[in-house]
């Protein structure tokens, strides 16, 4: 009966994204008949896979109250040193943990820029996206790499019956996370950081600390979403994981994170978001509308989950505010 | 009374916070052209009447004249129709921009093009300082002014906007002496010129040198108005506190003298702060801090703590020097700090009362890979609220949405929860009901007994007496004096603070 209640609770806070996805489901059945297909449905959701991996980092860096911006550079940087080791003949395994190192370097500078140095995360990322991606033209002359071992195709695009390894790791990730977002001292602590970086210092928390770790995790879960792509595609183009940064964050905030003050948002709402922004590309894409209409189309629909967010939010800390005039002096 | 002479006369003001009385038939006039104080107590109501002056306020019963006439200020842009202005305390100003820009932001002047006037906006401020001759240049950049030439800038912004009625708040509390003469004969310049003011503050001596009039509120009634010069120090602080200032003591052993000292300061520091406090705590003590605002009080608690840097000096626990003060390190050493700024500062709003009463110690109901046991972390919040006294719906009550009391025995809780050596607590009670107030104090009380050391920074003058043992006292960032509360009761308190 309790576990029934949390459920319930669980799920009532989500329930307007459960409603949309129902929704966009049902209008878009009647509209394509491609779209209930099997090659549909995997189609998507190894779509969403990249972004999803990418989101749960994405969800943790806005809990602190920051923004990531670099998470394509990191991506394409730290795979294209995967692909890059794997074609020089060294094992995949080596070359997967290279990468994942990789993404951890970057999610470091990040967070010392951040959390030591004291840089706005908008810029500080923004920055690092810049170098990331043009470290990866340098690097790579403007060539895509080729030809990956099996082995390590088997273990990013391989599949487990008929489920794609790719969504294995998606959803494996997403309940790992959650877990430990939602049941560990680091977890909560993350999200004490974002809601009140002021109060959780004075509480004796060591809130650079927990910042560097947010960026670090994130840039290798970057690495970790750029090494399931370059298998799906058994490549690594140069333009990989364009755009990544705009798709994660749309994921969030539909999802219910706050970009406007840190501190709220859920895994799950991230998963059902990043589910929502997959299936309204996908219907983009059924319903052949051009690419140009489809950015300014994910465009409006980043600007009004923003809105939303903004105009709830300003209930919880307008109320606070107007109650901080009235303070006897 | 001559009624002519009024420019503002608030009649009879009432003003409830929910069923709590603040403003009692409150009546205030101000005359054309003279200084009137208003002065009180903390929560005597100053800061409640002027806000309803300001227009942020709504008031329940009575009404405000404004040249004898009727005048509705509902809203701030009301009051600033009626030429009525305010210079805060806490100065609002562009350090980057110069002084003629400040002056002017918001209302620079323009050319016949609608372009910014540089000249003509340099000139009109250039001439207004010349008016209350300051020595001070229009094109001055803000940043490297004094506290005194800030301060003024606040003024001559309010000046533009042709105010015939200027309130200062507590203007002369980050003054020095040299500064407050510039002020001081800034006031009297406006006066003659007819600009009427408002003064609050709680510097007796610079209220008595400045004023014409003063008002005295005391737990929300207007408990008299007097001539400047017909009043003395202790007659207004009697007006002030009242006369039979009841003191009781605090119930327990007085300490042996050769109890440990647990916590030393050493010529601690720090610019335009504080300066060389020394300051040895012993173990199981309570000591008091008191002064007036901007005394110093909640810089130097949070400098203990680290919260802000120290420039120069010392922090001993149990001997031993702190080489790092941090405040996850001074909380490692078991020190917790209750901040003055609850809202801001206090408490995580969208989380439970069970997370953030153990936040500082979450570890404790956490396993070896860091997995948190709700039960034990609920279990421990259910007691700690209940020892608290906490009135709320269950632990899982997001703190955002208690009562203010009730947000700072969360906070109390957390930190007591945290096991400290030493506590330490800056304006605990403001905010906070009586029955809360008196609750907090048992439970300090309760941990002094155990052998804490706690530290209560206040300006509630009564309080202090009430609990601790000794009372440090503070003036412009020194120690001016330390005494057992035996030696004292809150008159000669208020005369050696103010």
């Amino acid at each position: 009966m309790k576990s029934l209640k949390k459920g319930y609770r669980l799920i009532s806070e989500q329930i307007m994204l459960l409603v949309i996805i129902v929704a966009i489901v049902i209008v878009m059945t009647f509209a394509s008949p491609y779209f209930l297909t099997f090659n549909n449905i995997t189609n998507i959701i190894q779509y969403i896979s990249v972004y999803g991996i990418t989101a749960i980092g994405m969800t943790m860096v806005i809990l602190t109250g920051g923004i990531n911006l670099s998470v394509g550079g990191t991506l394409a940087l730290s795979s294209w040193f995967a692909a890059f080791l794997m074609l020089r003949g060294v094992p995949w395994f080596a070359a997967l943990l290279a990468a994942l190192a990789v993404g951890a370097l970057v999610g470091a500078i990040n967070g010392v820029a951040v959390s030591a140095i004291g840089i706005p995360p908008l810029i500080a990322t923004l920055a690092l996206e810049q170098i990331t991606r043009g470290l990866h033209l340098v690097l790579s002359k403007g060539k895509p790499l080729y030809g990956l071992p099996e082995g390590f195709l088997s273990v990013g695009a391989g599949r487990i019956g008929p489920v794609p390894m790719s969504v294995v790791w998606t959803i494996l990730l997403f309940v790992l996370f959650a877990l430990f977002l939602s049941h560990t001292t680091l977890g909560r602590t993350i999200y004490a950081v974002g809601g009140n970086p002021t109060a959780t210092k004075i509480a004796g928390v060591n809130n650079r600390k927990i910042i560097m770790l947010v960026y670090v995790v994130t840039g290798m879960l970057c690495s970790f979403a750029g090494l399931v792509l370059i298998a799906r595609l058994d490549s690594c183009p140069v333009s990989i994981a364009n755009k990544l940064d705009m798709s994660a964050i749309t994921g969030c905030v539909i999802g219910g994170c706050s970009v406007t003050c840190g501190g709220k948002g859920k895994l799950f709402g991230t998963f059902l978001g990043i589910i929502i922004m997959g299936l309204i590309q996908n219907a983009l894409d059924l319903l052949n509308v051009s690419a140009y209409y489809q950015q300014f189309i994910q465009g409006l629909v980043i600007l009004l989950a923003v809105t939303l967010d903004a105009m709830k939010s300003k209930d919880v800390w307008g109320g606070l505010k107007r109650k901080k005039v009235g303070k006897a002096a | 009374m001559d009624n002519q002479n009024n420019i503002i006369e608030m009649n009879h003001i009432v003003k409830k916070f929910s069923d709590n009385v603040v403003l009692n038939n409150v009546s205030f006039h101000l005359r054309k052209g003279e200084v009137h104080s208003l002065m009180g107590a903390n929560g005597a109501g100053k800061s409640t009447l002027i806000k309803i002056l300001n227009g942020l306020y709504n008031y329940d019963e009575g009404e405000i004249l404004y040249n004898g006439k009727q005048a509705e200020i509902n809203k701030v842009e009301d009051a600033e129709k009626l030429g009525i202005a305010f210079v805060h305390q806490e100065l609002n100003i562009c350090p980057d921009l110069s002084v003629a820009e400040n002056i002017f932001v918001g209302n620079l002047r323009k050319n016949k093009w609608g372009v910014f006037d540089k000249a003509q906006t340099i000139k009109e401020a250039q001439d207004l300082i010349d008016m209350v001759q300051v020595d001070m240049k229009a094109t001055d950049i803000v940043r490297n002014l004094r506290a005194a030439e800030k301060q003024i800038i606040e003024i001559l912004k309010a000046l533009t906007m042709d105010a015939g009625i200027l309130v200062l708040d507590e203007p002369t509390s980050s003054l020095n002496e040299k500064e407050k003469e510039i002020f001081i004969g800034i006031v009297n310049r406006l006066k003659a010129q007819g600009v009427s003011i408002i003064f609050i503050s709680h510097f007796i001596e610079d209220v008595l040198l400045l004023s014409d009039r003063i008002t005295v509120l005391k737990d929300g009634v207007n408990n008299g108005v007097f001539e400047a010069g017909q009043i003395t120090k202790d007659e207004l602080i009697t007006a002030m506190m009242g006369k039979k200032a009841e003191v009781r003591k605090r119930n327990s052993e007085k300490l042996a003298k050769d109890t440990p000292v647990v916590m030393e300061l050493k010529n601690l520091s720090s610019e335009y702060k504080f300066e060389n406090i020394d300051l040895k705590i012993q173990k199981g003590s309570i000591i008091g801090v008191c002064g007036l605002l901007g005394a110093g009080k909640t810089e130097i608690a949070r400098a203990i703590m680290g919260i802000d840097k120290f420039d120069s000096g010392e922090i001993l626990l149990d001997g031993e020097k702190i080489h790092k003060v941090t405040p996850e390190i001074m909380m490692k050493k078991q020190v917790a700090i209750v901040t003055e700024d609850r809202k801001t500062e206090g408490f995580v709003p969208m989380m439970s009362i069970r997370e953030n009463s153990s936040l500082s110690i979450m570890k404790n109901f956490a396993n070896k890979l860091g997995i948190l046991d709700f039960d034990k972390q609920k279990n421990y919040a259910d007691e700690l609220s209940r020892k608290m006294t906490v009135k709320m719906s269950s632990v899982e009550q997001e703190v955002g949405s208690l009562s203010g009391g009730n947000q700072q025995k969360v906070i109390i809780g957390r930190c007591v929860a945290s096991n400290p050596k030493v506590f330490l607590l800056d304006e605990p009670t403001r905010g906070v009901d009586v029955l809360a107030k008196s609750e907090i104090y048992k439970i300090l009380l309760e941990m002094a007994a155990k052998g804490v050391a706690v530290l209560i920074f206040s300006s509630e003058l009564e309080e202090l007496l009430e609990v601790c043992d000794e009372i440090v006292i503070l003036k412009k960032g020194k120690i001016v004096g330390r005494v057992s509360t035996e030696e004292l009761d809150k008159n000669t308190l208020m005369a050696k603070i103010s």
